[in-house]
């Protein structure tokens, strides 16, 4: 007579199981390069140095009016939005029938080191939007920009009201960097000596930056590496770390002059706050911009807290904004599962009703 | 990744997500204190001024023994990153001629009619659900 077995029997064959699998996909880890990533098709429109224009090939049988223009952040790869097939935030707005554009950036060279706020808000992006407009023949653009990316399309959006925006959507953009406490306090003004260290070095390491990410969570990327041991034996976990890990610690060096202004006039100033700021012999005005607005902001970010992209929709004077808030830190509110759950489908819907 | 009600690595996933939170909280605390900005930032500067002095007497080591130093292989660098981005200033300017003339059509990829119309009218977008 066959008996079932008990629960506590079954998982411990379980466990069993995964401790083999464990050991066995623990070799294969170390053995095998990373997962590709970035890898949806599309061409190069323009290259400058740091700065790379590209146009995602369509997939939908016919898109919006609008195209879209990504600004990603230029401390880090564009490809955290174009992770895998199945999650990948720019192949998801390719089948919902948006015609995509993104600026990512490289490593700026050593002469890129002059390279101010003035050339990536005021040359870069205005360049890139007449080239969009040429290309796809519309007039008007959405800029859609992540984190720092969000800060140079809003200071582009602030500075030239006369801009052909349609729409200005804004992914974790701090605002208010008194409100980013740790970064704040690292760079006090009575002990962090930015001229020194960017007449001494140039462009700014991306190691160094690198350690100052991780110097918010210290412990985090220990903790990570247990996780990802105790989750060996499931394989999506493990791809899903993998591309998370590689994007994380794929960091870019920051042009010295850019990194200056950001300390001085964003960190220092607070400028975004205070409308002490000028670029390019514009002053950086919130209320200037008057385009349909939405802001998307992490419940759980470490890096640009709640508090610190709060105050963006409040001092625009766009009469169609919105915010909104969803669960999950810096990055997973952008990419990943609980993106593709939460943020995109929320995304789709505002967006595409105003990209006729 | 628990798949039934009896979890045996629990225990272990718990104590590391508290370690975790307490290190981070703990480290935190402490570097927002003016000290430790302060003492990281006095260590910078005396490493970025010990950077300088190095660069300075490399520079002087290798002008005598006849050799390029970092610097001069940068400039060379620039110099050559100059002349492509004149070649790309070109290039726009070549472009733009192109784009000038009648019957041009700078789009390499066959596109689709942009006549897609969205599902449903602009509405709020509703609050996260708890």
């Amino acid at each position: 007579m066959n008996r079932a077995p008990s629960p506590l029997a079954e998982r411990i064959g379980v466990e069993i199981e995964r401790a083999i699998q464990r050991r066995i996909k623990g070799v294969e880890y170390i053995a095998s390069p990373a997962p590709p990533m970035g890898a949806t098709p599309k061409d190069s429109v323009h290259t400058e140095g740091t700065l790379n224009l590209y146009h995602y090939r369509p997939v939908a049988s016919e898109i919006y009016r609008v195209p879209v223009l990504i600004v990603m952040a230029t401390s880090n790869r564009g490809y955290i939005l174009d992770l895998a097939p199945q999650q990948s935030f720019v192949a998801f707005l390719l089948e919902r029938g948006y015609d995509v554009y993104m600026i990512d950036w490289s490593a700026p060279r050593s002469d890129e080191r002059t390279l101010t706020m003035e050339d990536y808000t005021q040359r870069f992006l205005l360049d890139c939007v007449r080239r969009v407009r040429e290309r796809s023949g519309e007039d008007e653009v959405t800029m859609l920009g992540y984190c720092m990316g969000g800060v140079l399309a809003t200071i582009y959006a602030a500075t030239m009201p006369e801009a052909p925006l349609k729409n200005l959507v804004c992914f974790t953009t701090p605002i208010d960097f008194s409100k980013m406490e740790l970064f704040a306090k690292w760079a006090d003004e009575r002990f962090f000596d930015v001229d020194r260290l960017v007449d001494t070095v140039g462009n700014v390491p991306s190691d160094m930056l690198l350690a100052s990410f991780d110097a918010l969570r210290p412990a985090s990327r220990v903790a990570g590496q247990t996780r990802l041991w105790e989750g060996m034996w499931n394989d999506e976990f493990v791809t899903s770390y993998r591309m998370f890990e590689r994007w994380s610690s794929d960091m870019l060096p920051l042009a010295g002059e850019y990194f200056r202004a950001t300390v001085k006039d964003l960190i220092w100033k607070n400028g975004l706050m205070t409308g002490d700021m000028f670029v390019g012999g514009r002053r950086v005005d919130l209320a200037n911009i008057t385009v349909p607005l939405l802001h998307v902001l992490a419940e759980h970010d470490h890096i640009v807290t709640h508090a610190a992209a709060k105050p963006l929709v409040d001092r625009v004077s766009s009469t169609d904004k919105a915010e909104v808030t969803i669960k999950g830190g810096h990055v997973s509110v952008v990419a990943g599962a609980n993106a593709q759950k939460r943020l995109w489908p929320k995304l789709d819907a505002w967006l595409g009703a105003r990209s006729t | 990744m628990a798949d039934g009600p009896y979890d045996p690595l629990g225990p272990w996933r718990d104590l590391v997500a508290q370690w975790e939170k307490g290190i981070n909280s703990l480290a935190n605390t402490t570097m927002a204190s003016d000290q430790f900005s302060g003492s990281v930032n006095s260590a910078m500067n005396l490493t970025l001024r010990m950077q300088q002095k190095m660069t300075e007497v490399m520079a002087t080591y290798l002008t005598t023994l006849n050799l390029p130093s970092k610097a001069d292989i940068t400039a060379v660098g620039d110099r050559l990153a100059s002349i492509e981005a004149r070649l790309d200033r070109i290039a726009t300017l070549a472009e733009r001629v192109v784009l000038a003339m009648p019957d041009t059509d700078v789009r390499t990829v066959a596109m689709p009619p942009r006549t897609k119309q969205p599902t449903a009218p602009a509405e709020p977008i509703p609050p996260e659900s708890p």
